[in-house]
């Protein structure tokens, strides 16, 4: 048929002849779609379209246009743009309570937090990574441990201690033992700070330690060699060197800070200290959608930016890997009398960032009264009572049929969410690597990637912007678990495609040719050869997303209903509620679900985390 | 065993890249052992990849028989799982999953031959092979050489009509790569299979091959039986490429004493040839006389000192210098001179590789000097071997 088409046209047709445009694309267009991997990218790409872009775009678009129950106070038809609600969120006289004061808040406390971490973080990556301290291995494990719970487990062991009577409930350990703590250090931004700090310190300690760890001892030596003091070298090779890479943890650490909800929630909201996510959560919850959508823009605003920038420091960052990559060789410096009080150092901060806040949490589920040691105080009640006196709550949380429920909801909706995935990731991954449609593969990988720009809790709104009412063939999935499947499914996907395209991308395509040469189709491929090879990556793929799921908390906190209550939400309620053993019983539950979870996943991979998140 | 014809295939990864093959028309005839060779990025693989499938075309036509693979006019590709070909990676390509018993009859698997058959075939490629040791090992736990061999045995498995060899043989050592070239040999004359095989080691091309094609920048520039490529290069790059030490030149443009006494002998003795850029003379059709009077007549001769004797094992490489060239010329024969030795260095006319300005073999210089018509270059004629 191309041939006599050519010959109508009037174009030589034969050997030599440059074939038409037109019979060049056929032929392409018949390459790519000789397997099933483009047009199941193109599937894939469409479903990530569905549920990454739309959502964002719609709540973008909630911004800008009246929203019901609104009309009679802006004066125009539901639908209609407006410029109201940024107005109002930005320069309005409540603005201030809306936007700014918790943009202020935000801020400092992320700066404050991070500066805090760093200054702790980095001298441990430092001594963990490069030097002979006592018990270093055991110590690169144990100070990351905060980074495996949830941080707001370390917001309620905060509260448990420090908690004053300006809140009701169960007083703090402090005051009950007649030292009354002052507002600023039982709510708001300082605890915020600290603990946030507390949960960074392994941030830095994974990423920095890492890029340290890379460092080639050899270019140590030969600024040594060539007359170089260690002071020299500190501050003219490795400092240089590691400043990229600091840079990036900086600012990776600041983007997730921005968006951290769980320990705002605990700390802030009882005096009414907001951050832009706990606004964020009081406008949704008040029903200010179009303030609401403000808010999220500003947060998600602030991750591409603190992004943008990132990409530029890790570009800039990979300059200098190839220096030391090939033969690197690391050596531990010796800490000669500085030994001791480096260890005591790394023990003081695990004891106050893993040993005391678990301690706390722990003892206070097993004690009657806060800060009572009496033998006669204790009690088990809490776990495995029954007939107790409490209003809601009559037996121990171990017996109570909602906890089950929960955990049971968490275990199917984080563990359906996490299989879809970690196999969406690998089939991105597989796409990504295969298709010979190279705009389909990037747009594959920047779709999923862009979850990562916006903060879980805009995330939930975004899905709640979209999927509150009924659009086209989709009901309306408020309060079904189906949107938080979803949800969960998107809000994972940067961890999985990553995972994914470089578990595909080393693999390479030879192995998967040879069995193609052998005369094996494209199922039987996926079936003998891609799938089979790629079970760590697959478990891996599953079960990290599955451990940040069971410790997610934004999320659900504006998308679960009670007939959907997860760990985390039920929790949340119990503080609510004020039944403080209860809730803390729950969060060393999903603690220890998530810490042995980690345990399991390392073991099952036989990778480390750190390795994980250095990519 | 089919026949695998390209017609004008060309090859363009994309981008801005210059092509990785250009216009490449290549007949390789039923049950011919056929051995590309060419410098390191020259298109060896991506040829290999084109008639397996591996790679589409970015023009031209791949037919296998009569069945026509690849056509960029016409649309048609069939995919490498139907080709019915086996290829063996220069990267080995082993499956990591699989231990080395999984990994050779996974063919067999793929076409359920019955079990008998199929244990009894394995067992037999990997003692072939040399891998029964080894086989419930998984491809990591195995030496570089040890993963080739696997590699092969997975496609000698099935024995397949085709075979495609990507440096098959490059991780072997020197005894087992002599034992694997006996077996290829073996394998191809017991089942005719026809084999492409890609080497950079013209040695194995010469004792493999029953034809070469050379190729140079993503264009064929010879393609003939080992000897015609050896005795016949087609142009300066095949001649040089091939043969070591590699062949001497003399520049006839770059004016230098020896180019003069080239030309002075031309003169001579062919005065009716013209349009001579280069002569070749290869090292072992060189031959040193004591005196001038020991030359044979006609033969092209000039005065020469010993620079440097190397012995190679059983042979001699003597380094020359010439009117203010270097020289080299290899020998078996024990050689009685030394360094610094005056002697007489001489060539015979059907020894002489003669090119054009462009560089080609010159067609008519072939004629006069009785080394065969150039244009009969590509027939296997048994040249005269100087
Ligand atoms: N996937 C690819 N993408 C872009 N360019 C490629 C790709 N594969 C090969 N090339 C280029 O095509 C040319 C031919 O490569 P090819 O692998 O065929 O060489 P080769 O003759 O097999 O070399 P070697 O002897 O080193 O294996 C090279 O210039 C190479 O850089
Ligand atoms: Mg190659």
């Amino acid at each position: 048929m191309g041939s006599r088409l050519m010959s109508v046209v009037g174009t030589p047709v034969g050997r030599g002849a440059v074939p038409g445009f037109w019979r060049r694309l056929r032929y392409r267009a018949r390459i790519s779609m000789r397997e099933p991997t483009t047009l199941l990218g193109i599937l894939v790409a469409l479903l990530f379209a569905y549920l990454i872009i739309v959502p964002i775009a719609s709540l973008l678009v909630d911004a800008g246009r009246v929203q019901f129950g609104d009309e009679r106070r802006i004066g125009a038809a539901p639908g209609e743009w407006t410029l109201y609600y940024i107005s109002r969120a930005l320069f309005s006289p409540v603005a201030g309570n809306l936007f700014w004061a918790p943009l202020f808040n935000t801020l400092s406390v992320a700066i404050g937090a991070i500066t805090i971490s760093l200054a702790i973080g980095g001298p441990l990556a430092w001594l963990v990574s490069r030097t002979d301290m006592f018990a270093r291995r055991w110590f690169a494990t144990a100070l990351i441990v905060p980074f495996m719970l949830p941080a707001w487990t370390f917001a309620l062991a905060w509260t448990t201690l420090f908690k004053n009577r300006s809140v009701g409930g169960q007083l703090g350990w402090f005051e009950a033992m007649g030292f009354a703590p002052p507002d600023w250090l039982a709510y708001g931004q300082v605890p915020i700070t600290i603990i946030l700090a507390l949960n960074y310190i392994p941030f830095f300690i994974l990423l920095f330690g890492n890029a340290l760890r890379r460092f080639d001892s050899q270019l140590e030596d030969s600024a040594r060699m060539l007359g170089a003091r260690s002071s020299t070298v500190a501050f003219r090779i490795i400092g240089p060197m590691m400043l990229p890479a600091l840079m990036s943890a900086i600012i990776l650490a600041f983007a997730k800070c921005i968006g951290e909800f769980g320990v705002p929630y605990v700390l802030g909201l009882p005096v009414n200290y907001d951050l832009l996510a706990t606004g964020l959560y009081r406008s949704i919850s008040s029903r200010q959608t179009g303030v609401a959508a403000v808010l999220a823009a500003a947060i998600m605003l602030i991750g591409v930016i603190s992004l943008l920038i990132d990409a530029r420091l890790v570009r800039e960052a990979r300059k200098f890997v190839t220096v030391g990559a090939k033969g690197a060789m690391s050596r531990k410096s010796a800490l000669g009398p500085l030994r001791v009080p480096a260890t005591a150092f790394a023990a003081l901060i695990f004891l106050v960032s893993v040993g005391l806040p678990l301690l706390t949490l722990s003892l206070s589920t097993i004690m009657r009264v806060p800060a009572n040691f009496a033998w006669s105080n204790f009690t088990l009640d809490y776990w495995i009572g029954t007939d107790l006196e409490t209003v809601a709550l009559r037996t121990g949380i171990l017996l109570s049929p909602s906890l089950w429920s929960a955990a049971w909801n968490t275990l199917t909706i984080v563990g359906t969410a996490s299989i879809c995935s970690g196999l969406l990731g690998l089939l991105v991954g597989y796409v990504v690597v295969r298709t010979p449609v190279r705009p389909l593969a990037g747009f594959l990988r920047q779709v999923t990637f862009l979850p990562y720009l916006v903060p879980g809790i805009a995330f939930a709104a975004a899905y709640l912007s979209l999927f509150a009412v009924q659009r086209g063939p989709i009901p309306a999935l408020y309060g079904t678990a189906a949107i938080l499947l979803l949800a969960l499914v998107a809000d994972q996907m940067p961890y999985a495609s990553r995972a994914g395209i470089s578990a595909m991308m080393q693999l390479g395509k030879d192995p998967e040719e040879a069995a193609q040469i052998s005369g094996a189709g494209w199922l039987r491929r996926m079936a003998w050869i891609v799938v089979p090879v790629q079970k760590g990556a697959l478990v891996t793929g599953i079960l990290l997303p599955f451990i940040s799921g069971i410790k997610g908390l934004s999320l659900f906190v504006i998308l679960a209903v009670p007939a959907t209550d997860v760990l985390t939400t039920y929790s949340l309620r119990l503080v609510d509620y004020n039944y403080t053993q209860a809730a803390n019983a729950v969060v060393l539950i999903i603690a220890a679900i998530a810490y042995f979870g980690t345990l399991l996943a390392q073991k099952l991979t036989k990778t480390n985390l750190a390795d994980g998140l250095g990519t | 065993m089919p026949a695998i014809t390209l017609y004008g295939a060309e090859k363009n990864y994309g981008g801005n890249a210059a092509n990785a093959v250009s216009n490449l028309d290549l007949e390789i005839d039923d049950g011919e052992f056929m051995c590309l060779l060419g410098p390191s990025g020259c298109g060896k693989t991506t040829t290999l990849r084109m008639i397996a499938g591996l790679e589409h075309l970015s023009d031209g036509r791949i037919a296998v028989g009569e069945r026509v693979v690849d056509c960029v006019s016409s649309g048609t590709f069939v995919s490498p799982e139907k080709r019915g070909m086996g290829l063996v990676f220069q990267s080995y390509a082993l499956w990591p999953h699989m231990t080395v018993e999984r990994n050779t009859d996974f063919g067999l698997r793929l076409r359920k031959v019955p079990r008998a058959e199929r244990e009894a075939r394995v067992a037999r490629v990997m003692e072939t092979l040399g891998i029964e040791k080894y086989r419930d090992r998984y491809p990591s736990q195995l030496s570089g050489g040890q993963q080739q061999r696997v590699a092969l045995a997975r496609m000698l498995a099935v024995n397949p009509d085709v075979l495609l060899l990507d440096e098959p043989l490059s991780n072997l050592d020197a005894r087992l790569r002599l034992e694997m070239r006996a077996e290829l040999k073996r394998l191809h004359e017991e089942f005719r299979t026809t084999i492409v095989f890609v080497t950079h080691d013209q040695w194995e091309a010469m004792t493999l091959a029953t034809s070469i094609a050379v190729m140079n920048e993503g264009t064929l520039q010879q393609r003939g039986t080992p000897n015609d490529i050896y005795d016949r290069p087609a142009n300066r790059f095949v001649a040089e490429f091939v043969g070591s030490p590699p062949i001497n030149i003399i520049e006839m443009a770059a004016g230098s004493p020896l180019a003069a006494s080239a030309r002075t002998y031309f003169t001579r003795h062919f005065p009716a040839l013209d349009g001579i850029g280069s002569v070749g003379m290869r090292p072992e059709a060189l031959a040193i006389a004591a005196t001038a009077e020991d030359v044979p007549s006609g033969a092209f001769g000039e005065e020469a000192t010993v620079s440097g004797v190397l012995p190679t094992g059983g042979s001699w490489i003597i380094e020359l210098q010439c009117k203010g060239a270097k020289l080299f010329l290899t020998t078996h024969l024990a050689p009685h001179v030394e360094d610094g030795d005056g002697v007489q260095v001489y060539i015979r006319p059907e020894a002489l590789h003669v090119f054009d300005d462009q560089g080609n073999r010159h067609g008519k210089a072939d004629d006069m000097l009785g080394t065969g018509a150039g244009a009969k270059a590509r027939k296997t004629v048994q040249p005269m071997h100087a």
